[in-house]
């Protein structure tokens, strides 16, 4: 996580030089002077669907310190992804235990040691990431770790019982103009934010994307997890298209230096 | 390396039992009276006339350990200080200087890596997913130059375009540190990877790589590899950093 501010500044400097990080996204409509037309109507794939595809990234939705943003600029959601809930989340008590630690005492976080984000978090980090939606299969490609999750849209159930892992299987299905994507068979120890939050393996996703317009996605997300919570909740995250760029290469392992320096186990 | 590599194969054995995404039957596959993979069917095409390269496939696992494993010796044609590089890394010396010692891939070894990887097709770029590693390239196909003076990566940029039946793959802006093998063969940043895709029938295809990197090499070199079709099956997850134990048993700096 500290890793960010030189992460920050490596895109930064990257921009300069590679061009492709402001090559013309094909197809965006545009108002007269050339700049992307946000607010025009979600493109749509041949069959009449919404086109989810693009790059995406978070809503702005926390203020910056007087002293001015960060370079890597969180949304709430990367610290709760429940603060918009009134109450909370439903935490059993061992999940509320994590959450009410505070660091260094709360450890364990799987982003601290550069392992995968997890699908959730995926959504609220502030690094990019590009949804391709193709006949059959949605893939988003994640900036963060350079690493993918692929979303089966071609009719085939969830798998019963399968190896646990760190993005699940997921299968989605249109309803009208939702997408709605069930995932399942994560393995243990994921949290979906930064103050610990727990999902385990018994946990079960729901989440229902749209796209309202072409510059924003709406992402309500359901989590079921009766082992980390005492019974379901929803949020609801805003995605925002990044127009005229493309994803960098981003690895937390890249001249890490902080794991010597984190306590706990 | 090597470590994970005895382990990842003994996962993947044990893993079709109970993951059925594993023994998924591919759509569009021809098959036999008796219902198998024909892997020796024609080439699937588009309304184009081009080859579909879509599906999972799996390289040769020889390239990886060695990628000039078809030439003779004194085929590649090393700059002195290149050879030099290589003979420093024999047997294992150097085995830290390789960035995928740490977990970041790169290109052009990604490309050799022995698991499977999937090509999905999409208008104006194409995705190769990898389950080594859990990774990804992108190869744009909408008709844009590389890029003059790109920031290096360690996947470089890529644009992909039809010759005939082949598709040629052109990369270039990738980080000098990455290896081309366990071998230890390096390159510089002046390297031009020309990968060359060529589907023979529904289950075969080669990849031509060709080595175009005047600083570390005399001229250019070419290596075909060969890559078969994984049929009825998916990607499975690989987290390298997970449990990862290799790397303080690794020798060099």
């Amino acid at each position: 996580m500290h890793g960010f501010l030189t992460i920050a500044m490596l895109v930064a400097a990257a921009s300069a030089s590679a061009q492709w990080l402001h090559y013309p996204t094909a197809g965006i409509p545009r108002t007269p002077d050339g700049k992307p037309n946000l607010s025009a109507p979600a493109p749509r794939t041949k069959d009449g669907k919404p086109d989810l595809s693009g790059v995406w990234e978070v809503l702005h939705n926390r203020p910056c310190p007087a002293n001015g943003c960060d370079d890597m600029w969180v949304p709430q959601e990367f610290f709760d992804i429940g603060w918009s809930l009134k109450g909370g989340l439903p935490y059993q008590p061992w999940a509320a235990e994590i959450v009410k630690r505070t660091p260094p005492n709360r450890s364990g976080d799987p982003n601290s040691r550069c392992l995968p984000t997890g699908i959730v978090r995926m959504y609220t980090t502030p690094l990019f990431r590009k949804i391709i939606q193709t006949p059959g299969l949605l893939v988003i490609l994640n900036e963060r770790e350079v690493t993918y999750r692929q979303i089966f849209t071609d009719g085939r159930p969830l798998p019963v019982d399968p190896q646990p892992s760190w993005v699940g299987y997921s299968t989605g299905k249109w309803e009208g103009d939702t997408l709605v994507i069930q995932s399942s068979g994560f393995r243990d120890g994921l949290w979906l934010d930064a103050n610990g939050s727990p999902l385990t393996g018994s946990g079960k996703i729901t989440e229902r994307i749209r796209r309202v317009n072409f510059g924003k996605l709406e992402i309500e997300i359901t989590v079921d997890d009766p082992k980390a919570y005492t019974k379901p909740w929803t949020v609801k995250l805003t995605q925002l298209l990044a127009p005229d760029t493309d994803l960098l290469d981003y690895y937390c392992v890249e001249n890490e230096k902080d794991g010597p320096h984190i306590v706990g186990k | 390396m090597f470590g994970r590599m005895i382990l990842a194969s003994t996962l993947f054995a044990a893993v079709p039992a109970s993951a059925q995404w594993f023994k998924i039957a591919t759509p569009g596959t021809p098959r036999t009276p008796d219902g198998r993979p024909n892997l020796t069917a024609p080439t699937p095409r588009g309304p184009d006339g081009k080859p579909i390269l879509n599906g999972i496939w799996q390289m040769n696992g020889k390239y990886l350990q060695n990628i000039a494993s078809d030439l003779k010796p004194g085929e590649v044609p090393y700059q002195p200080w290149e050879e030099q590089l290589f003979n420093s890394r024999q047997n294992g010396a150097g085995g830290r200087q390789d960035p995928a010692a740490k977990c970041i891939p790169g290109m052009p070894k990604l490309d050799a890596l022995p698991y499977p990887f999937k090509i999905i097709e999409s208008p104006g770029m194409v995705m190769m997913l990898f389950e080594g590693f859990t990774t990804f390239r992108q190869i744009f196909t909408d008709g844009r130059e590389l890029p003059k003076d790109p920031n290096p990566t360690w996947f470089g940029y890529s644009v992909g375009k039809w010759e005939g039946d082949d598709w040629v793959v052109n990369t270039t802006g990738i980080k000098e540190s990455t290896w081309l093998d366990n071998a230890g063969r390096g390159h510089s940043d002046a390297l031009h990877l020309i990968e060359r895709f060529q589907r023979h029938d529904f289950g075969h295809m080669d990849i031509l790589l060709t080595l175009d990197d005047p600083k570390a090499y005399t001229k250019p070199w070419t290596v075909k590899e060969d890559v078969r079709l994984i049929p009825d099956t998916e990607l499975l997850e690989y987290i390298c950093v997970e449990n990862e134990k290799d790397y303080e048993h690794l020798i060099g700096k």
